[in-house]
Formats: structure tokens, sequence, C-alpha cells
């Protein structure tokens, strides 16, 4: 299994470094994976997206619709590909330390 | 192309990786993809996952199965894959196919018939590893060699015996998701031979005797639709939760105020959508309330364990997790008393739900299914929709076929009714019906993502799919004209979307692809704005 490593961060990650164990995220960590999205320092309107993937991901343990994180935040979609370049599934879920999506998604 | 002709002796014991695959090999594209540059290429792996997985086929990687260190731990494999190939053969362990497998492997006459049926090896120049009967001629010597009677010696007198080594077994086990089980080979055949269902059963033999499959078909797939409801992970209260939002969204799109049936006793139909289309094309699920909701269906959905995804990845690779996930979805039925369960736009669980589980359903169980493409077609020819397909003027449609509702199901026609009634501008790939080409993403491909699978999966298995795309459109192939590709199932849809990202289909010509009721919707002449948002998604 890879290992992600920065700075004093080290965790296990999938093949396209997602968390294996979404339970021991935290701020250092979210902050540490977004260096791989080429994302060098989260702003506000980075955490407002984290922030929600986070909260709905503890209350339903998958991500919400794409639409729904778009309604939530405020935030259109070209908005989050901004934020995050690799998109709302790919880049900003693996901030916020939720697995890959699975099935036909 | 190199070592494009493969013997079974050098795929028995030829060291190392057996044929590397060159796209300049390939049959050519249609333009603008006639330019090799513009072609994805097929990554190679990496040095540490060359070394940890099996990959001596192809150097392509679907199963990622760790390389076994020791003599020891092959001989255990070797003879794990034996019993279960000899299990195939029983009525007791294999009643369900072994017929059909056993008519296959008698039969054959090596005609080569179906070999021209094959989009894989057509459209990769004729590579021997990747046509229909290579892979069953393996099979049918392992068989003639380990179960047949006497096999060892009349296998070898007649030249057709096999050694079962390591090397050959960890091929084949890459070999069979290399073929999408699209079946034209088997429509093909003379005399009957079913060379796709060759592949899913030796799938079977690694899944259900050895505990090797595909990690999003198995794991990620049918283990997790059972413990969480739905192979996304969705638990019933995510799918509740996402109902009541898309209830507001298509207010807020169309101006329609309703509720979605959810777990109605006594409705005459349960709809059952493949669940990945609530999160990646909620506007799926969306069209299919809002036509339901106007033609005055008596219908429900369901928010019971499993009874909200039609996947039953099982119909692909174990019987074992196919009649699980199949129960399930009888027994959510049972539950509520309809009198029929109809399956959304997803091919496969066409195949599993109304075709294979006719195997697996008795008495009670063996509730009545049906398709929604028959559905619609009947809403619409008894004429309970308003439409307008005027209002689809400006885009020119084509209609993909999934193998599984048309080859499979004969569902032919309804479809194409239905498309013609809300489109002025579509016309047909060729070939198309029964017998078209796969959208590349059959049999759990096109949710099989790791290493460069995808890459093959883009380059090989879909290239006919995307040949026939660009040729109906060849005249209209510049990025001014909007183009539609209607494909009714979540798996064609995804695989589509993947293949288009990589060669950057929409950008360079405007072609979008998605379902069929979106467009159906949109011709609603009722609905004020237009239900199709031209957006890459």
């Amino acid at each position: 299994m890879p290992i992600f490593e920065y700075q004093d961060v080290k965790i296990d990650v999938d093949e396209d470094g997602f968390m294996q164990e979404p339970e021991k995220w935290d701020e250092t960590i979210a902050k540490a994976l977004a260096t791989t999205e080429g994302v060098d320092e989260l702003t506000d309107e980075h955490w407002k997206v984290v922030n929600y993937l986070r909260e709905y991901y503890l209350k339903f343990g998958i991500a919400p619709m794409i639409r729904k994180l778009c309604k939530e935040t405020g935030f259109p979609l070209k908005r989050i590909y901004e934020l995050f370049p690799s998109g709302p599934a790919k880049g900003a879920c693996k901030v916020a330390g939720l697995a890959k999506p699975t099935g036909c998604v | 192309m190199k070592n494009k002709k493969t013997s079974i002796k050098d795929f028995s014991n030829k060291e190392g990786q057996l044929v590397e695959l060159d796209n300049s090999g390939f049959l050519p594209l249609p333009p603008p993809y006639d330019k090799q540059e513009l072609e994805p290429k097929i990554g190679s792996l990496t040095e540490d996952a060359r070394k940890k997985y099996e990959c001596d086929l192809d150097g392509v990687v679907a199963v990622k199965f760790p390389r076994p260190e020791t003599e020891e731990e092959k001989r255990i494999l070797v003879e794990k894959f034996l019993s279960g190939l000899k299990k195939l053969f029983e009525k007791e362990n294999n009643w369900g196919f072994m017929q059909p497998l056993f008519l296959t492997m008698e039969y054959c006459a090596k005609c080569q018939t179906c070999a021209s049926a094959c989009p894989i090896y057509n459209e990769t120049g004729e590579m021997d590893i990747y046509r229909p009967t290579f892979r069953s001629d393996i099979l049918r010597r392992l068989y003639k060699t380990y179960v047949k009677k006497g096999g060892k010696f009349f296998a070898k007198v007649s030249g057709n015996d096999i050694e079962a080594s390591w090397t050959m077994i960890a091929r084949l086990m890459e070999l069979c998701y290399r073929c999408t089980i699209c079946r034209r080979c088997a429509q093909t055949c003379p005399v009957g031979v079913d060379n796709g269902l060759v592949t899913r059963e030796i799938r079977k033999i690694f899944s259900q005797e050895m505990g090797i499959n595909v990690e999003p078909l198995h794991k990620k797939g049918s283990v997790q639709q059972l413990k969480a409801g739905s192979s996304t992970g969705m638990i019933p209260a995510a799918f509740l939760d996402n109902i009541e939002f898309l209830e507001e969204e298509v207010e807020e799109r169309t101006g329609m105020n309703f509720k979605w049936p959810m777990d109605k006793a006594g409705a005459d139909i349960l709809l059952i959508h493949n669940a990945g289309e609530y999160l990646a094309w909620p506007e799926n699920p969306e069209a299919f309330a809002i036509i339901l909701e106007a033609a005055g269906i008596s219908y429900t959905l369901s928010s019971e364990l499993v009874g909200y995804d039609s996947v039953n990845y099982g119909v692909w690779y174990d019987d074992v997790q196919f009649a699980r996930v199949a129960i399930k979805h009888a027994q959510a039925a049972r539950k509520l008393g309809v009198k029929k369960i109809v399956l959304g736009e997803c091919g496969h669980a066409h195949k599993a739900l109304t075709v294979i589980a006719d195997r697996v359903f008795t008495g009670e169980f063996n509730i009545p299914r049906e398709s929604s493409l028959t559905l619609l077609d009947d809403i619409i020819k008894n004429g309970r929709l308003k439409l307008d397909p005027s209002r689809n003027d400006d885009i020119i449609t084509t209609l993909h076929d999934p193998c599984n509702v048309v080859r499979l199901m004969g569902i032919v026609q309804p479809q194409r009714n239905v498309l013609k009634a809300v489109s002025n501008n579509f016309r047909e790939m060729t070939p198309h019906g029964v017998e078209n080409y796969c959208c590349g993403g059959g049999s759990g491909f096109a949710i099989t993502q790791d290493l460069n699978f995808p890459d093959w999966r883009h380059t090989v298995s879909g290239r006919a799919k995307l040949r026939q795309i660009l040729d109906v459109f060849q005249d209209v192939i510049g990025p001014e004209q909007k183009k539609y590709v209607c494909a009714p199932c979540s798996n064609c849809k995804g695989a589509m979307r993947d293949m288009f990202a990589a060669y950057g289909l929409f950008e360079r010509c405007n072609i979008l692809y998605g379902g069929l009721v979106e467009l159906v919707v949109n011709a609603m002449p009722e609905i004020e704005k237009p239900f199709l948002e031209w957006e890459w998604h």
C-alpha cells in the first residue's frame, strides 16, 4: 500500500492518493493532501468546500451529489474546479479525506 | 504490432510479458482522430506495479493480483484453480450454466466466424490473445485434460493437452478481463457456442473458488451493496436525503412540485434505478419522475436496503453474489406488493434481474420484471405525454444500443419509437440494433478504474464504438453543431464519459452523451426551460 508523506504527515493512501483510513483525517492532513492537488494554501473558500464534504461524509458515509455540494456551498461547479483543479470528486474529496467514489458513478 | 501471433504453448510457458500493446498497430480511427497524436496512449505500469502485480499477459492490469512469492504458493493457487474448474462441470455446483458451457466445450468447430464479430480482436489488428476462441480454447484444453475421464491421455494423443502452470493461470486471470461479454461472438456462431459465457465462467472460478476478483466489482461493489444498500456506499438515509434534494431541484428546473412516491405499498410498479444515476447523472431519475408523474403511472421507489440500487455486479463474475443481490431485489418488491419491477436505464441490471434471475427465482419470488424502455414506449404510444420534438431540433441525435438490452433481450424498437417521437434529427449508427458494438465498458469495465486499465478501455474495448460515433457524425463533426449520443444505460454512459474525456470529444467535436428520458423531458412543451443542460459532466 502506498504511503503519503509530507512534513510530519504520514498516511496510507490508495494508488490515486485517496486516504485509506478517512477517520484519521485532520486539518494538518488536509493541508498536506492539498499540496498533491496543486493547492499550496487552503483559503476560506477551500475550507467551505472541504468542511461541507466532511460534514456530509460523517453523516452519510459517502460524498454528496456534486449538485448538492454546489448548492450548499453556493459555488458554481466552475468555481469548484478553480479551487480544486482535478474537480470535486478527485480533488476536493481527496483533500477532505474521503474514500474514492465506488459503484457506477 | 509486436507478438501479434501467439500460440497456446507460449501462453503457457513463455516467461515475462507475452505481448506488447502499441496503438500504431490498431485500426486507424476516422477524423479528427486519424492523427495519431490526438489518441490517448496505453500507459506503462510503474516498475513497482510491474513487480508487485501479475501483468505478464499484455502489461495491463485489471485484477491487481499480487505475484505469489514462493513455489508453494503457486502450487496451492494452481490446485484451487483446478478444483474450481471441475466444479464448473458438476450439476450440483453449476446448475445454472453447466449445460451451455458443456455444449460450448464440446461443439466448437473452430470455424472462426466469431473472430470477425469481435470488436476487440478486430480493432487491435487481430491480436491472437484477444480472439474469442483463444480464451475458450485454453479452457477447453484444461477441461479435456483435467476434467474429462482419461483426459490426460486422450488430450495428449489428440494434441489438446495443456499444463496448468501458474504462469498460464495468471495470464488467464487477466485474459478473462479483456472481453466485455458483449456476446457478438455468441450471436454469430453457427452452432450456438457462447464464448462470452466462457469469459464469465472463467471469472467465476477465480472469484468463487480462489477469492480473486476485481475490487470495484466485488469488495467495493457487490459486498458493499449488500452491506450499505448500494455499491455507491449510499445508505438508505442518504438515498432519502438525495430524493428530497432532487424533488426541490425538479421544482426549480420545471416548476413542477410533487413528491416522488416512496415505499408506497400497493403501487403497480417498483421502479429501480442504478444508484449511480442519483450521484453521477441525477437528471436521469429526475426525468423519469417527471414523465411518470405526468403520465399518471402508479409506481413507487423503495428505500429498502438494495431496493434502490438495481446493480448486480455478480452477473459479471460470481453466482453467489449474484443470487444474494437478486433475492434482495425480489424481497423489496414483495414487501411493497407491487405487480412488477421496472428497471431504469441500466443494461446489466436488465440482464441480471429480467433474464438470469429466472434461474434463481422460484414461486412467489418470480415477480414479473420489465424494461423501462417498453414502458416508455407504451406511455408515448397511448398518448399519455404531450411532446413537441421540435424542442430538440438544435441537436442531432444517435442511439447507442446497450448489449444487454438489445442483443440479449431483443428490445430494439421501443427505444427507437421513443427517440423518434422526441427528435426530428435522429440517425442510426452502423451497425445497430442486435448487431451493435459495446460501449467498451461492458462486464464491469466502466468501473474498473485502477492503474492503466482505463487506457486499455479507451483505446481498445471502446474503439469500435468511438469509430461508429465519429462515423455517424462525420459530416457535422465540427464543434458548431450539437450532437447527442443517447445511451440508455449507466455503464455505457460511464464508459462514454471517460472515453470522450480521454479524446476531448466534447471540446473538439461538441458530442455529448446522455440518457433517453432526458431528451423526452426536453421535448415536453409544458416545461418552459430546456431540461437538457448542454454541459460536460
